[in-house]
Parts: C-alpha cells; sequence; structure tokens
C-alpha cells in the first residue's frame, strides 16, 4: 500500500471512529418472527409477523420511523378474496373501524409501546387493524388503524403499500411511520413490540346471494407452491428518529412432506 | 361491437375504430384474395370464466365477440404484484389466433385490473399467417367470482 494509500485509510478509519458514537449509542436491535397459518404448501394462509426492538444501551428504543419487509418469493396474492372492498382513511379518521366496509379488513394486531416518562413496563395499544386502501400507483395499499388508550390517547392511521420486487415475486410492504406523541406536544413514544396477522383467521365478509346477506370467510393469500432450501425468508428493515436502521431476518420452516399413502 | 373489417390487401394500414367506417365505405366486406395479405381491424370483448389456478397463473375460458366471434381462453400469469403477462388464444370458425402480450396489474377492491398491449404471433386455418403488434388489451376481474371481462383492439394482418 503507498503512503498516500495509507493516509486516505487512516483518514477513513478516523472519520468512522468519529461517527461511530453518534449512532452507536442509540443502536437498536429488533427481534423478528413471522408465521403461515395454516404452513401448508399452496393452501391460504394467515401471514403472522412481530417485533420486538430493544436499545442496545439498555434505555428506550428510538421511536421507528419505518419498516420495509420483504416477503418470500411466490406468494400468491392474485386469487386472494381478502380486501373486496376500499376503506378510505378520511372515514376511518372520522369513525374509526366502524367507518370502514367489513369486506375492507385484511387483519388486526396490537402493540406495545413506551412513553419516556413511562415505568419501562410498556402500555398496550391493544387495538390494530389492519385494512384495504385505495391503492397507490397501482400499488396494494394497506391502512394500519391504531387505536390508543391511556396513556396514549391517539387514533392514528399510517399505510403500508405492497411493492413489487426487482427481479422476483418477492415483493415488499413499505411503510412509513407517523410518530406516536406521548401527550400533546410531548414527547413521541417508542414502540417495544408489535404482533399483527394480514389474512383471513377471524375475519367474517359478506355478500348478497339471491338478496340475501351472507357470510363467508375470506380465502387469503397463498403460501407458496415450493418451499426453498432453508425455509421460507422474510427480512425487515426498520429506520428509526435517531438516523439508524436495523435489518432483523426471520425464516418459516419448510411444513413437512405430505405422507403418502 | 365494431363488426369486421377487412381493410386492404397486401397493406397494414387498419386502426382499431376505422373497421365500420372502411367497411361502410366499401359497400361491403368482401372477400380477399387466396394468399394475399389481408389486415383486419380487431375490436373484440371477451367474458370468461376461471376454470383453475395454479399459483400465480390463472385460466380463464369464454367467449369472444366483436370482429370475430369463438371461444376465447386467457392464461394469465401474474408476474409481480402489478404485472401480469398474457396469452390469449381464440377459436373461431376456420382457425384460430395466438396473441400474448403485457399488461399492468391493480387491484381496486373487488375488481383488479390489466391494462397493456398485445402482440398476435401466429394462426391456423384460415388464420395460418396471422400477426400483429401493438394491440390494446386490458379487463376486469372480479375477484369474488374470478370473472374475467377482457377487450382486445388494434390490426392484424393475416
Amino acid at each position: 500500500m503507498s503512503l498516500s494509500s495509507k493516509i486516505r485509510a487512516i483518514a477513513a478509519a478516523l472519520l468512522v471512529c468519529c461517527c461511530l458514537p453518534a449512532t452507536a449509542g442509540a443502536t437498536q436491535t429488533v427481534t423478528l418472527h413471522t408465521s403461515f397459518s395454516p404452513n401448508k404448501l399452496g393452501a391460504s394462509t394467515t401471514i403472522g409477523f412481530g417485533f420486538q426492538i430493544a436499545n442496545v444501551g439498555g434505555g428506550l428504543p428510538s421511536p421507528m420511523t419505518g419498516l420495509s419487509l420483504r416477503l418470500p418469493v411466490g406468494i400468491d396474492y392474485v386469487t386472494t378474496t381478502l380486501g373486496l372492498s376500499i376503506c378510505q382513511p378520511a372515514d376511518l379518521l372520522a369513525h374509526g373501524l366502524a367507518g370502514c366496509p367489513p369486506n375492507s379488513r385484511l387483519g388486526f394486531g396490537s402493540a406495545l409501546v413506551e412513553v419516556p416518562f413511562g415505568t419501562g413496563s410498556g402500555h398496550e395499544i391493544p387495538e390494530i387493524q389492519a385494512l384495504m386502501g385505495p391503492s397507490h400507483n397501482g400499488n396494494i395499499v394497506v391502512l394500519f388503524y391504531a387505536n390508543g388508550l391511556s396513556p396514549v390517547y391517539a387514533q392514528i392511521i399510517f399505510q403500508g403499500e405492497l411493492v413489487s420486487g426487482s427481479e422476483d415475486l418477492g415483493g415488499s410492504l413499505n411503510a412509513a411511520i407517523p410518530l406516536i406523541p406521548s401527550v400533546t406536544n410531548g414527547p413521541p413514544v417508542s414502540i417495544i413490540e408489535t404482533q399483527a396477522t394480514i389474512g383471513p383467521s377471524h375475519l367474517t365478509y359478506y355478500t348478497h346471494r339471491h338478496g340475501k346477506k351472507v357470510a363467508f370467510h375470506p380465502k387469503g393469500v397463498s403460501e407458496p407452491l415450493s418451499c426453498p432450501r432453508g425455509g421460507f425468508v422474510f427480512t425487515a428493515n426498520f429506520t428509526f428518529l435517531d438516523g439508524t436502521s436495523a435489518v432483523a431476518k426471520s425464516v418459516v420452516p419448510c411444513p413437512p412432506p405430505l405422507r403418502r399413502r | 361491437m365494431l363488426v369486421a373489417g377487412v381493410m386492404s390487401t397486401g397493406v397494414l394500414t387498419g386502426v382499431a375504430g376505422l373497421g365500420v367506417a372502411s367497411s361502410s365505405a366499401a359497400g361491403r366486406i368482401e372477400s380477399p384474395p387466396a394468399l394475399a395479405a389481408r389486415t383486419i381491424s380487431l375490436n373484440e370483448t371477451g367474458h370468461l370464466h376461471r376454470t383453475s389456478s395454479s399459483g400465480l397463473k390463472l385460466n380463464e375460458q369464454g367467449s369472444a365477440s366483436g370482429t370475430i366471434k369463438g371461444t376465447i381462453y386467457i392464461h394469465l400469469d401474474v408476474v409481480s404484484p402489478n404485472r401480469v403477462t398474457a396469452e390469449v388464444n381464440i377459436y373461431l370458425n376456420g382457425g384460430s389466433l395466438t396473441g400474448s402480450g403485457s399488461a399492468s396489474y391493480r387491484v381496486n377492491g373487488g375488481t383488479a385490473s390489466f391494462s397493456g398491449t398485445m402482440s398476435i404471433s401466429r394462426g391456423s386455418g384460415s388464420y395460418a399467417h396471422a400477426h400483429g403488434s401493438g394491440l390494446s388489451f386490458s379487463g376486469t376481474i372480479q375477484r369474488l367470482s374470478g370473472s374475467v371481462s377482457v377487450h382486445l383492439s388494434g390490426s392484424m394482418s393475416t
């Protein structure tokens, strides 16, 4: 290595070292959990996903500002009957879940958040709903509605957009997460944990047949027809208010092969 | 629907929507001389139902009406959440047509729609030398029932 190269290398190392403390002190780690229920090749399924966020330094994690969940290749979004109706964000904001048709529901979940002045035990946002929103740029839009109770009184709506993959069908669900105020004009809360499902489990839709309203269970997205070696890989990229990001990976194991009689 | 349009012999002049005017101007639709190339302005509507699906491939069958009438089969392959490719086969009196195309795809509540272009690559029987490109290809899928309505327009040579 020449002298000038060494100088450049040392300068670069110093620059990195000088930059590290700005982010390292607030680095978050994320654990991602995913599931298919049922886990059966080609079958209608409910996708479960959840994550836990922790601060490496032991304090509160920085508030999350974005999430990009990349889905496995081969999931069938086409034959699902989820999201047969559209929920308009304005109706959702004005009337809550009652403002949207039942056939727009895609799933639900809950979250655990911590307020900056909290005890550290977290506070649950018991109701998170996922609904079909108006498409954007031809992409499927999932509206998330979080209904916070004490001490986080907030009804928050944000949207995720299902974007196609670059080389395959492994689309990704990208969402910008709004900051959730702890109190009016107060600092935002930190998301500690989230659990959610997208799929027909516990959902009832309605249609009209021969003039009668008939309930039915929608068909979910279908699990891929084949399972890659090592299982179905989900990856998620999280961004935080402090400018850091974290990547997490989760693998749903391949279903056991069907026994032949 | 728009009716036939044998529009010219040997020269590609037809475009969708002109078929009626050209045919009327001629006073009648004449059969071209055997072996001579002719241009047909297509304006087809198909109503199909789902016969099967496998993964991201949908197979639909139904009837086509418009310039030509027959049985239409469409194989839709959803290659990404917002893109489909399609193979279309139309079986009619005296032959068949085969085309393929690509279209954008979007879901909007109870329906999904696609819109793009298609090429006719081959045929059989009376349409053995059929070819054409840049045909408009669009449709709507009823997501609950799986039924599809499709519209195909443009010109082809035979």
